[in-house]
Formats: C-alpha cells, sequence, structure tokens
C-alpha cells in the first residue's frame, strides 16, 4: 500500500471523513501481521482497501502481487468480516457449499465436513445457523475464510465471542496456517492474541500508520540488557564493569533514575546498555572475571499494549 | 457455477425459509383445490350447459366454454397482475437490503465475484420466484378448467408472463433503491410509489384532462411520461387471457416501453453500486 488515502464524502458536497491520511505499508509475503490502534483509527477502512470493498480517494494497494479488484486475486483470500452476518435458517454445510461455489470451487462434502471438525463445529452440522452462539457463527466465519486454502487470510476480531479454549484452538489453526506459509492479516483488540500470533505489528491511529515493524523490534528498549547473576556477586566490580542494579540498591543515583525496569526488588539483577554483542560479551567478561556467575540474560523490551500506549499516546484506548 | 445463478439460488433459498413466502404458497394450493374440488361444470358439445359451486346451480345462460371462460380469466389475469406485484412488493423487499446488509456484503464482496453478480443474481432469484409463482397460479386454474371443461388456453399463462414483465420492472426500482439505502420498508415503498405511478401512467390521458392547464398537468404528463404503463399492461394481459383482440402493435409498444424503463432502473442501480462503498 502506498499513500493510501480514504474520505467518506457525505451527500451534497457537506464535507466528509478523511479516515485514512496517506497511509504506507508493505507486510511480507508469509508473516503473520497485526494490526492495532484505537477505535476510528481506521483499522476497518484499511483493510476493506485491502479487500477492494472501499475504494481509496488516492494511492494504491497491490495484493498477492495483484489489485484487490480482480476477482482471480480475492479467489486467493480468506476473510472473516468483524460482524460476519449469517443465513439464520441454513445449516453449516449449506452455507460452505455456497460460499465454495462462489470462490469457484467445487464443493467436497466430506472437505467441507472435515473443515468443520477443524474449527470445532463438527457436532453442530445438523443444527441451523439460527441457533448457534456467537462464538460457534465466529468458527463458521474462520471456515469459510480457510475455504480453498488461501494465500492470504485477512482476519477482523476472529475470536471475537469465543471461549477461553476455543481461542487457544483458534490460535493453533492460525498458527497451522502460518507455517503452510499463509500470509495472516490479523485486527484484534485482544493484543495478547497478537502478540501471541504476529511476528509483524503496525500501529494506527488517526488514519496513518504510527509505527511498524517486528514485534520484538518495536518492543526493544533500545540496547538495553537484563541481566541476573547467582547470589554472592560482588555488587561493587559489577558496577565497575558497567552493571547497574535495578531498583537503585548498591548504585549510584544517576543510573538508577534511568532504569525503569519491573522486579526493583529482585536481588542480583542488573541492566547494561550495550550496543552490540561484542560489548555486551565484554562487559559479561568483565563481570565473570569478578567472580559473578550468570544465571538470565534477556534484552530489555516493553509488551505490545506498552509499545501501544506510546505509540499512541494516551491512556484508555482500546485497539 | 456462474456465481450470478449462485446468488440466485442464495435469495430462493432464503425465500424458501420465509413463513410468509410459504404461507402464500399453501393459501394459493389451497384456492385451487377449492376451485378444483367445488366447481363442477357440465359441457355438452362444447357449450357450458350447467354450473355448480358447492353443490349448488350458478344460474347462467347456456353459451360456449370458451366465452363463459372469458370473465373468469380476465378476473383472474387482473387478480395474479395486481395481487402477484403487491405480494411481490412486500414479500421481496429485504432480499437485496439484506444480502446488502453490514457483515453479509463485507464477505461476499471479498469473494471472487463482480459487484454487479450480486444485484443481477438477486433480480435473477427474484424473478425466478415471480415466475414459478405466476406459473403455478396462472397454470394451476389453465389445467383446472381445462380438465373441466376440455378448452384449453395458454392466455391465462402469457398475462401471467406480462404480469411478471411489469413486477421486473417494479423490482428493479426496488433493486436500485436499495443500492442507495438499505432499507426494506424503502424499498417496497418505492415499489409501491412506482406501483401507484405506473397505474396513473396507464390512464395519463384521462386523469391528465381532470387537470387543470398549467404547472401541474405539465408536470403529471412529464412525470408520467417516463413511468411505465402498468395499468394499460394490466389490461392488455387480461384482454389476452379472456381472448380480446389487441390494436395491433400495442401489446409491443407496451412490452417494450416497461422492459426499457426497468433495463434502464438496473442500470442506474448497477451504476451506483459500482461505485459505492459498503
Amino acid at each position: 500500500m502506498q499513500g493510501l488515502r480514504k474520505t467518506y464524502h457525505r451527500a451534497f458536497g457537506r464535507g466528509g471523513h478523511e479516515a485514512l491520511r496517506g497511509m504506507d505499508l508493505v507486510v511480507p509475503s508469509g508473516s503473520a501481521f497485526g494490526l492495532i490502534g484505537p477505535n476510528g483509527a481506521g483499522k476497518t477502512t484499511f483493510i476493506k482497501s485491502v479487500l477492494g470493498i472501499v475504494r481509496p480517494t488516492a494511492g494504491t494497494v497491490r495484493v498477492l502481487g495483484g489489485s484487490p479488484e480482480d476477482p482471480a486475486i480475492r479467489a486467493r483470500i480468506g476473510y472473516l468480516p468483524e460482524r460476519l452476518h449469517l443465513p439464520g435458517t441454513w445449516k453449516s454445510p449449506a452455507f460452505l457449499a455456497t460460499v465454495a461455489r462462489l470462490k469457484g470451487l467445487k464443493p467436497d462434502a466430506p472437505a467441507l465436513l472435515r473443515l468443520l471438525e477443524r474449527v470445532g463445529l463438527s457436532d453442530a452440522v445438523d443444527r441451523r445457523i439460527g441457533g448457534y452462539s456467537k462464538g460457534m457463527r465466529q468458527r463458521l466465519g474462520l471456515a469459510a475464510a480457510l475455504l480453498g486454502e488461501p494465500a492470504l487470510l485477512v482476519l477482523d476480531e476472529p475470536t471475537d465471542g469465543i471461549d477461553p479454549m476455543g481461542r487457544l484452538e483458534v490460535r493453533r489453526i492460525l498458527q497451522e496456517e502460518v507455517r503452510r506459509g499463509v500470509t495472516l492479516f490479523l485486527n484484534s483488540h485482544l493484543l495478547a492474541e497478537t502478540e501471541r500470533v504476529c511476528d509483524r505489528v503496525a500501529i494506527l491511529a488517526d488514519g496513518r500508520v504510527l509505527r511498524e515493524g517486528r514485534l520484538e523490534d518495536l518492543g526493544r528498549g533500545g540496547a538495553r540488557w537484563r541481566v541476573r547473576f547467582a547470589p554472592g556477586a560482588q555488587a561493587s566490580a559489577l558496577v565497575a564493569a558497567g552493571f547497574v542494579p535495578v531498583g537503585g540498591a548498591g548504585s549510584d543515583a544517576t543510573a538508577a533514575t534511568n532504569v525503569q525496569a519491573e522486579g526493583a526488588r529482585d536481588e542480583g539483577v542488573y541492566v547494561v546498555d550495550a550496543a552490540d554483542v561484542t560489548v555486551l560479551n565484554a562487559a559479561l567478561d568483565r563481570a565473570r572475571a569478578s567472580g559473578a556467575l550468570l544465571v538470565e540474560l534477556r534484552r530489555e523490551g516493553a509488551d505490545l499494549e506498552a509499545v501501544l500506549l506510546g505509540a499512541v499516546g494516551s491512556p484508555g484506548v482500546a485497539a | 457455477m456462474n456465481p450470478v445463478f449462485v446468488i440466485a439460488g442464495y435469495v430462493l433459498r432464503e425465500a424458501a425459509s420465509r413463513k410468509f413466502i410459504l404461507a402464500f404458497m399453501v393459501g394459493l394450493t389451497l384456492v385451487l383445490a377449492t376451485v378444483a374440488l367445488s366447481l363442477k361444470l357440465e359441457v355438452v358439445d362444447g357449450a357450458l350447459a350447467a354450473t355448480r359451486l358447492f353443490g349448488e346451480v350458478v344460474r347462467a345462460n347456456i353459451v360456449s366454454v370458451d366465452v363463459a371462460l372469458r370473465p373468469i380469466f380476465r378476473a383472474a389475469a387482473y387478480l395474479v397482475f395486481y395481487g402477484g406485484i403487491l405480494f411481490g412488493i412486500v414479500a421481496c423487499s429485504d432480499f437485496a437490503p439484506g444480502l446488502l446488509s453490514p457483515g453479509r456484503i463485507e464477505h461476499l464482496l471479498a469473494l471472487p465475484l463482480q459487484r454487479w453478480h450480486l444485484l443481477a443474481g438477486t433480480f435473477l432469484g427474484v424473478m425466478t420466484l415471480a415466475v414459478g409463482g405466476t406459473v403455478y397460479a396462472a397454470g394451476g386454474l389453465t389445467v383446472i378448467f381445462g380438465v373441466k371443461t376440455g378448452y384449453w388456453t395458454v392466455g391465462p399463462l402469457v398475462a401471467g408472463g406480462m404480469a411478471c414483465v411489469g413486477f421486473a420492472a417494479v423490482y428493479a426500482v426496488m433493486l436500485t433503491t436499495a443500492t442507495v439505502v438499505r432499507s426494506a420498508a424503502l424499498c417496497s415503498a418505492a415499489g409501491f410509489v412506482l406501483l401507484v405511478g405506473g397505474i396513473l401512467a396507464g390512464f395519463r390521458a384521462d386523469v391528465s384532462r381532470y387537470l387543470e392547464a398549467g404547472f401541474g398537468r405539465t408536470s403529471f404528463d412529464a412525470v408520467t411520461m417516463v413511468l411505465p404503463r402498468l395499468s394499460a399492461l394490466a389490461v392488455g394481459a387480461a384482454d389476452l387471457a379472456s381472448d380480446t383482440p389487441l390494436l395491433p402493435g400495442s401489446l409491443g409498444m407496451l412490452l417494450g416501453g416497461v422492459l426499457v424503463f426497468g433495463l434502464g432502473a438496473l442500470a442506474v442501480g448497477f451504476w451506483h453500486f459500482e461505485g459505492k462503498d459498503c
């Protein structure tokens, strides 16, 4: 997507609402891509633009190497809308058979039943869709999206209304699809779900992409590492080696003010700034030379919620 | 399979699940069965000698069967025409708004379809329903009277076909309305307004005479000029059903006008939907 803009014009030229204000985004093939942002950020408009449901005012969208307007491209996309409206009087195999026909596939009854089993609806094939719970409808929508082994899955709140066990199943299915090589495009207000499923994330707000990248890069707290040493390590030697104790105990005041990590009272926990692995290993060598034993080492990082709040800049926002 | 046919099947499947439509079909069957079982016609040498309805003798002159059946077929043609269109307006008003509703339209448009497939499929599905209902009603009546009297005519079926053409124009307007506002009530209102306008358009010369000359009459003439002349089509259908001779060329002009209007309305709907954000 390049320079994507969308303005919803009102009737009789009474102004309009600018939903997308020039978005540039590249989703690598085979990645699991999460879209997060506050309400009204333009996520739904963005997804609809990707699918050709909404026509952009300006900019270009290319999906799977072609235009989303091209039916041959859309045949390779599986989509689950946020509020899927299903025909209540139908049964799920009939619904899936119709979707299969509309995708240009020949309905294969055993394959459809296997798909329903995969999404956990094998016990409900003889029931009318109108009697399904919200979670069951979502599962059926997911089954419809998975029809025809699409190359791109666009899922808008796929686990909405699904119980915790069901979420695990859905997550497992999504991870299977990603392993199969499918590009996953996920819009979910459950940040933990996005964090578990996706490897890349874009943060949208006010019709723009604020941040985009690999999850660990977005959550990375610069070049800072958190280190835990076994009890008995000499604090003064570690400080001399460049390590700053977390919580400030035994450290100088300047270093302590920069520490924002959790678990401030953890004994033996230090942070160290290292621009690259060579600098990091040199610091660790100095620490070990003083007799300190390394127990744990991990890069300092923020979770997705902190990243979102940091990017959007106001508390209480919803994805 | 062509997506248009799949969408038409989608609409028909939805229709089959509507209790309102099922009740109508059951009611229609009961009416036909009542006519078949309660009406006894005695035909001697091609003439209707006696008629019994629910066992009671209906007093009438002895006339040939075709002449005796003319008023019945004429009344049936009007009933099928106006009753069918009115029922169609009510029963089919929410098919298009339902298909275009949020949560369903996004899903459909994300499938490998062209937008016009959706409208064409909906139109085809509804017209299949209309033609099926008409054939059932008019065909049932034709068979009942054919078996009872030995007089066979395709007049009622042709009249039913003309009613379908009239309904096609009305539904084209309803479908186009649905692309603008996803409301079943407004769709049926648009269909009803066109039906009333079409009735007036059929009598435009007579009605115009009663209006005071000036802006009102000019406006009425201008508006009714572009509307399909549905009442004239109904009269033509009744004439055909009762074997009444028609003016040469009049039927072709009427049908052509209604078809052009319907296609024009559909074209507007297709054009509007093609550029619409859903």
